[in-house]
């Protein structure tokens, strides 16, 4: 496997973080490197913030992804798309939250830009904001098909407490077929 | 010590798991960014071992409370931030002065001041050679990844029970958040390498705490076992109490430095990476030697020799091995994500003056593309 390097951004206090942790742990179990770091400002809510995550079968010695090589963005909040999007190689994919995040024209040509609304699918589909981050990870994980997906799905119950695992199990199927629907549709234009 | 052992897991939590492993007992701090899961972590670990973890009232109490912890004769961590050693700085002499020994682990941030309180930096390796006033040795660790969060640590416990002195473990911002994997020696390993420190067994009449040769450290027995001295920042005989009698006061400063100057083979440790066949030298530490490895890996694809040495011990520093590459290399690069706090060191070392930097104090990582760029223009 090549390395795979993906960027989740949101703002402070959304929870990104959790699905980077997953993803990495993942990645290590499988035998392999996972790797996230997570870059955020002093602000203690609103600040952009980006959660790095790399995954290969070779040692990984910078931990953070470098800017031209990302493969796969996910934002949920226009400050940090925009901050963040030339980090994405071009041709890469970009999921969007569309209430929250607007690409420009040029953005839709260069990259290729999926809408899906996360925050809605978590808060009225799922019925808990938290689990956008687990929404987040079967997105990623079904676009990019990065790592087995049952692992992935053990490692992320592994993390999260018992009596929230039949929510965040819904939250992962949510993500996965509005994934699976985003790509038969193609990009938005 | 063998990697045997996989935990997944952030720099700042392997320090906390490394301190309770060697035996840390006692856990005294106030929480600071980019450092405060190293108190989170230890504050749940400690109890179940039947140590204790304190939030003091403010970053002085909490390294007073850790240095009462080590005066007392248990194991004793705080962690901070620069900021905090700044705070800290008075009591650090203390601890220096009346040879206590404890763990302080600062995950350095961008400053001076308050700083960015988020973002990574290395500006704090001048401070932790002398952060408090007065003339003594500082012992510092800088651990350059996941895994020496852990090892460092270990290493820092058995440090400062051997010279009885406290000891910094430097992490930085990068490497306690970032998330990943971490080999580390298995937990009996690590109890098996502690060497408690020296306790006097004789009679209590014939106890000099401080009367001891002139390359070695004090003798401090728990407090509480029948053994009476007396701790005091100032200038002190054989059983700690207050002098200015000009020869003691001479023998004490001058044993601080020699009780670490003639033992730094027990100290020193270093990592050559690609060394052997380089023609360009790049010397860092810390995180941003992770940047300069795949710099070096980059580069050498492309057919340009470059190769690390990373002091992992930066304070007392390699100056033999530094002074030795100095010889041997005509292109010496030093890459920190600071002015230049290093580079004197090497040039003082090296005993030249032409050593290129690259320096970075925006509070943003270096990216292995900076360095490959500095290292084609020499």
């Amino acid at each position: 496997m090549s390395r795979i390097v993906m960027r989740f951004t949101g703002v402070g206090g959304q929870g990104v973080l959790l699905a980077g942790e997953i993803f990495a742990a993942a990645k290590i179990k499988e035998g392999g490197f996972g790797l996230k770091t997570a870059t955020y400002t002093s602000q203690v809510r609103g600040g952009p913030t980006v959660v790095d995550i790399q995954l290969d079968d070779q040692e990984i010695w910078y931990p953070y992804a470098i800017d031209g090589q990302i493969n796969f963005m996910l934002s949920v909040a226009d400050k940090s798309y925009q901050l963040f999007k030339d980090g994405v190689a071009e041709g890469g994919t970009i999921v969007i939250e569309p209430n929250l995040v607007h690409p420009t024209d040029e953005d839709r040509k260069k990259w290729n830009i999926y809408e899906i609304p996360i925050i809605t699918i978590a808060k009225e589909e799922v019925g808990n904001v938290i689990t956008q981050s687990v929404v987040a990870l079967a997105i990623a994980n079904t676009m990019m098909k990065a790592l087995d997906e049952q692992l992935l799905i053990d490692t992320m119950l592994s993390k999260v407490p018992k009596k929230v695992h039949e929510a965040n199990l819904k939250a992962y199927e949510l993500g996965k077929k509005y994934a699976l629907e985003a790509l038969e549709k193609g990009p938005a234009k | 010590m063998s990697a045997t052992r996989e935990i997944i897991s952030t720099g700042n939590d392997l320090a906390a798991i490394a301190a309770v492993d060697a035996g840390c007992m006692f856990f005294g701090g106030y929480p600071i960014t980019p450092s405060s899961e190293v108190m989170h972590t230890i504050s749940d670990l400690l109890p179940k071992v039947g140590g204790t973890a304190i939030q003091m009232e403010d970053e002085i109490a909490g390294v007073a409370a850790a240095i009462g912890a080590g005066m007392a004769g248990v194991r004793t961590l705080t962690a901070t931030s620069g900021p905090g050693i700044s705070l800290k700085a008075e009591n650090l002499g203390l601890a220096q002065m009346a040879e206590v020994p404890m763990v302080v682990v600062n995950v350095m941030r961008g400053g001076p001041s308050t700083g960015l309180p988020t973002r990574v930096a290395q500006g704090d390796v001048a401070q932790a050679k002398n952060p408090s006033h007065g003339d003594y040795k500082s012992i510092t660790l800088c651990a350059g990844t996941l895994a020496e969060c852990y090892t460092e640590t270990v290493r820092a416990f058995n440090l400062a029970d051997r010279f009885m002195q406290p000891v910094f473990v430097l992490l930085d911002e990068t490497l306690g958040h970032m998330h990943g994997k971490a080999m580390l020696p298995t937990v009996e390993e690590v109890k098996a390498g502690i060497v408690p420190r020296k306790k006097f067994e004789g009679d209590p009449a014939d106890y000099r705490p401080y009367g001891v040769a002139q390359d070695e450290p004090a003798v401090l027995n728990p407090m509480f076992e029948g053994y009476r001295y007396h701790f005091t920042g100032l200038h002190h005989d054989a059983m700690g109490f207050p002098t200015e009698e000009i020869e003691t006061c001479r023998k004490l400063i001058d044993r601080l430095f020699r009780k670490v100057d003639e033992h730094r083979d027990e100290i020193e440790s270093n990592e050559e990476y690609m060394l052997d066949d380089a023609e360009i030298l790049l010397i860092g530490y810390g995180s941003a030697s992770l940047a300069i490895k795949e710099a070096v890996n980059v580069l050498r694809e492309e057919g340009i020799k470059a190769g690390l040495f990373r002091p992992i011990t930066i304070w007392p520093s390699p100056e033999e091995r530094m002074y030795e590459l100095g010889q041997k290399f005509d292109k010496v690069l030093v890459v920190e994500l600071n002015q230049g706090q290093y580079l004197e060191e090497v040039q003082r070392c090296m005993g030249r003056r032409d050593i290129n930097k690259l320096t970075k104090t925006n509070g943003r990582p270096f990216s292995p593309a900076d360095i490959i760029e500095k290292v084609k223009e020499l």
